[in-house]
């Protein structure tokens, strides 16, 4: 994602900062995804559902309660997956609520209603403006937090074969995970191009110039990514595939997995019951 | 009872596009179990002919027989000829970023079993028979950005010995890896002809000529065969050697 | 005139001008992301709502993905989402010091065609919710919607609208790629503002607080509309003119691409009236703004409307025949939900379905026969 910074450094420095921050976040995934945790030894498939049903949870709720509640059980969880909880809290909370905190503020102040402070300036902050930004926040926050869990406590691979649960035809699967592994070489490839032009420079680059060097990289990653392309498909024919894919995973339910899901279904349901 | 070739090429044209030529008038045999090096410099076709021989890409003129069936479009829309073909000869390609396109190792040692439709146990099994043979049973789950050079390369033969193929393709697969890597891939390439298989390489790595081959066919610049020898006959000949570009007149030096 | 006036007063009513202002400034400052929905702003409805209108879409892009052409299909889409996510990540200066970064659809439906256009941003978006539990994960059916349909078919029609017929290295072929990413975000923005300004009205508690998207569709959609034809559609627009630029310099072939699209027999027809289809699409979701007009279509009256419309009689078959048939949801409404603007959507949806049954059943039915007499 883009970062929030508007700082003196160029536009390639600042590119180069996310896409190493990009691989790291990726590397740091697959490490924890591999610790001995609660969810690490969960099958994937209930997972993502259980994901899901949580999600649902927190989205139809219409008590601030119960969602508080759910963040804290998802805490919890990522507790007892020996994720770091500082390191949770920062990457769910610096990112996309951080953001959704910049869009619900003017709601405070519009949203009509009941009074609650009043402020300078003739500006005056409502109960229900408040109410309302904190129900957006509070989701926002749960939902990100459900997600990154999962992705920190799930090796890429196993959540995109898991994905068959839901129905995804094998073809989307397949790229899927091929995309994955493809954005790796192309950010490396990025990364190489932007080093050295960077190492190249003897002062900062105007706007043109940078553009220009937009337009190039964007250029020779889009030849690089059709070349790949084709020469993959050779390979793909070389190796027997013709036109419908097959895929394959060695996902096996458990005691322990089935006895999870019916912890999740249970906890859901109480929590929509809880949440009309 | 006369053993068919596994591969008789006749007069081989094959244009990029149609315009730009690849391949002029290329003709060579290669018999079962033999071990052959395709010579030449970048540029001279190499990895087109090995593509041509695994049926990825069709001549624009001339005949490729593999195993005396005649290899054409038409004849891989068979699915029975297009599996037979597919499981009794792999290309492994040069770039390995090209060969290795699934997320994990795991996956793209099963990919190849399963697109031939064998069962879940089955592919289950040549998987691990192909992680234990090359000795990578500790990469298994690992995605291939993460790899080294010649982690890469042995995922990469993997990644078709799964098949048990009897003639194995090698684009440049000593390109890139450290000594200890190609030290590696020379005793494999050897075990594979000593237990019968067909070895074609396409190098420009004078260095590993004689290891790895018994015949050689060099591929000039101007994209037909001008060669044709033992690595030791080809190498005495210097002045081959230079006019193809395989070396630089002045550093050449005898092995 | 004056109706569209008083329509457009009432989309308005209600907000103090003054603070339009205040929060037109940070809907400025939220371009960036703006366009990826997180989960939290949508209801689930409104959710499960948007998974259906672009299911139909993705169905048609994996089956675009079965034809001949598949097998290289696969590949090429892979890269060409790993392209788009990694521009994606492009922090584009632009003058005044901020970045921004373009989405890419509309340049994979130049180079792919739409349809595979949208399966290539889908599997960008899926990544980014799973990989980065950024753009939601029970948001992507609307994310999918805005990004990989809207903005890929709209930047494709306008292109090939300006440069249909024209060299591949013309020059109008980079305006209309420029042009066509333009309007294709700020649309797909115009979509991502409905979706979000009709939160408050639908889903709200007893007493009115709004339960996700706090505002209402007279600020969500100025504020997408605004902030992304001002920042973000033009650098969608710049990356992919820019980019279509280079092809043009070193890889045309890239280009042709879409030039002479290979469609089976099945699908050519609804190629042809792509354009009804996508016409129809717009009117399907433009349904829900019937919900800001006052009263009722006019003509459209039972009984009881009739006389307080000050009729002073009846007809008389009218009134023998008004009971007689008591529609499901009456009144487009389902009294059950509580909430008479969820019941007309609903409705909306349940006749859509029907229709788009029947239709379908029809041709299935005028096919056969079809086919039934050829043979014969």
């Amino acid at each position: 994602m883009s970062s929030k910074r508007t700082g003196r450094s160029s536009f390639v420095e600042r590119t180069l900062v996310d896409i190493n921050a990009t691989l790291e976040q990726s590397l740091f995934a697959e490490q924890t995804a591999r610790l001995p945790g609660l969810l690490q030894e969960l099958d994937p498939r209930l997972k993502i559902l259980s994901a899901l049903l949580v999600l649902l949870a927190v989205g139809v709720s219409r008590n601030l309660l119960v969602i508080l509640v759910l963040y804290f059980l998802v805490l919890a969880l990522a507790l007892f997956s020996r994720v770091p909880l500082a390191f949770f809290v920062k990457r769910v909370w610096l990112f996309i609520p951080f953001f959704t905190g910049v869009v619900a503020l003017p709601a405070l102040f519009i949203t009509p209603g009941p009074v609650l402070v009043h402020l300078p300036l003739g500006l005056i902050i409502t109960k229900t403006g408040l109410t309302t930004a904190l129900f957006l926040l509070l989701r926002v926050g749960t939902s990100v937090s459900v997600a990154v869990l999962l992705i920190l406590t799930t090796p890429w691979n196993s959540v995109l074969k898991s994905m068959g649960v839901l129905r995804l035809p094998p073809v989307i699967i397949l790229i899927l995970g091929m995309t994955y592994r493809y954005i790796h070489l192309l950010l490396h490839l990025t990364n190489d191009m932007f080093l050295s032009r960077k190492s190249r420079l003897l002062r900062r680059m105007r706007g043109p110039e940078e553009r220009r060097l937009i337009a190039a990289t964007s250029g020779t990653l889009l030849n690089k990514s059709l070349q790949v392309s084709s020469e993959v498909h050779l390979a793909m024919q070389s190796r027997g595939f013709r036109n419908y894919p097959r895929t394959m995973d060695t996902f096996k339910m458990r005691t322990i997995d089935w006895l999870s899901g019916a912890v999740v279904i249970i906890t859901v349901a109480t929590a929509i019951w809880l949440g009309k | 009872m006369e053993v068919p070739l596994v591969f008789d090429v006749n007069g081989l044209c094959y244009d990029y596009d149609n315009q730009i030529p690849a391949l002029d008038h290329v003709s060579l045999t290669v018999r079962p179990g033999e071990r052959l090096a395709i010579l030449g410099t970048n540029g001279s076709g190499k990895s087109t002919l090995l593509k041509i021989l695994d049926g990825l890409y069709f001549p624009s003129q001339g005949l490729v027989f593999a195993f005396g069936k005649s290899l054409t479009e038409q004849a891989f829309q068979d699915d029975a000829f297009n599996f037979e073909f597919r499981r009794r000869v792999s290309l492994v390609f040069q770039d390995s970023d090209v060969q290795l396109f699934m997320p994990s190792v795991w996956d793209e040692l099963a990919f190849a079993p399963l697109q031939l439709g064998l069962s879940r146990e089955e592919v289950k099994n040549r998987v691990e028979s192909a992680l234990r043979d090359l000795q990578i049973e500790k990469l298994r789950e690992r995605p291939p950005h993460q790899l080294s050079g010649g982690e890469k390369k042995r995922v990469a033969l993997a990644s078709v010995l799964g098949l048990s193929p009897d003639v194995w393709l090698l684009d440049e697969p000593s390109a890139g890896l450290d000594p200890r890597s190609v030290a590696w891939l020379l005793d494999f390439i050897n075990q594979q002809g000593e237990s019968g298989k067909t070895v074609i390489t396409a190098t420009h790595d004078l260095g590993i000529l004689e290891t790895i081959a018994e015949r050689v066919y060099v591929l000039g610049e101007e994209h037909q065969v001008v060669a044709e020898g033992t690595p030791q006959q080809i190498l005495a000949d210097k002045a081959l050697l230079i006019s193809s570009c395989l070396v630089r007149p002045v550093q050449y030096r005898q092995k | 005139m004056s109706q569209i006036k008083s329509a457009l007063n009432s989309l308005t009513r209600g907000t103090p001008r003054s603070l339009m202002l205040y929060y037109g400034i940070f809907a400025i400052w939220l371009l960036t992301s703006a366009m990826h929905i997180p989960d939290g702003y949508l209801s689930p409805v409104t959710s499960i709502i948007m998974f259906i209108i672009v299911l139909p879409f993705w169905v048609m892009g994996v089956r675009k993905l079965r034809e001949k052409m598949t097998a290289k299909n696969v590949p090429l889409i892979a890269l060409i989402a790993a392209f788009s996510f990694v521009i994606m990540m492009f922090n584009v200066p632009i003058p005044g010091g901020t970045t921004a970064h373009a989405v890419g659809g509309a340049l994979a439906a130049i180079i792919m065609g739409p349809e595979i256009a949208t399966m290539a941003v889908l599997i960008a978006l899926v990544i980014q919710a799973f990989f980065f539990g950024d753009g939601g994960i029970l948001a992507l059916g609307a994310n999918c919607f805005n990004m990989a349909v809207v903005l890929p078919y709209v930047s494709y029609a306008i292109y090939q609208a300006i440069s249909k017929n024209q060299p591949l290295i013309s020059k109008r072929r980079i305006f209309g790629a420029a042009l066509g990413g333009w309007i294709g975000l700020t649309v797909a923005a115009f979509f991502a503002g409905f979706e979000f300004g009709i939160q408050p009205m639908l889903f709200h508690t007893a007493n009115g607080t709004p339960l996700y998207a706090p505002y209402p569709l007279s600020v969500s959609i100025p504020a997408m509309v605004f902030a992304h034809a001002l920042v973000a559609s033009p650098i969608e627009a710049l990356i992919t003119a820019l980019v279509v630029a280079y092809l043009q310099r070193t890889n045309q072939s890239a280009l042709e691409f879409v030039k002479k699209p290979e469609i089976s027999p099945e699908l050519s027809g609804f190629v042809r009236w792509r354009a009804l289809w996508i016409g129809l699409a717009v009117l399907i979701v433009l349904v829900p703004i019937g919900l800001l007009a006052p009263g009722t279509a006019w003509g459209e009256w039972g009984t009881e409307q009739l006389s307080s419309r000050g009729l002073a009689f009846i007809p008389q078959g009218m009134a023998k025949l008004s009971g007689l048939w008591s529609a499901p949801l009456s009144g487009y409404d389902l009294p059950a939900l509580r909430n008479s603007n969820l019941g007309y959507i609903l409705s909306g949806i349940v006749g859509t379905i029907v229709i788009g049954i029947v239709a379908w059943l029809f041709t299935m039915l005028v096919t056969i026969r079809k086919s039934e007499t050829k043979e014969t």
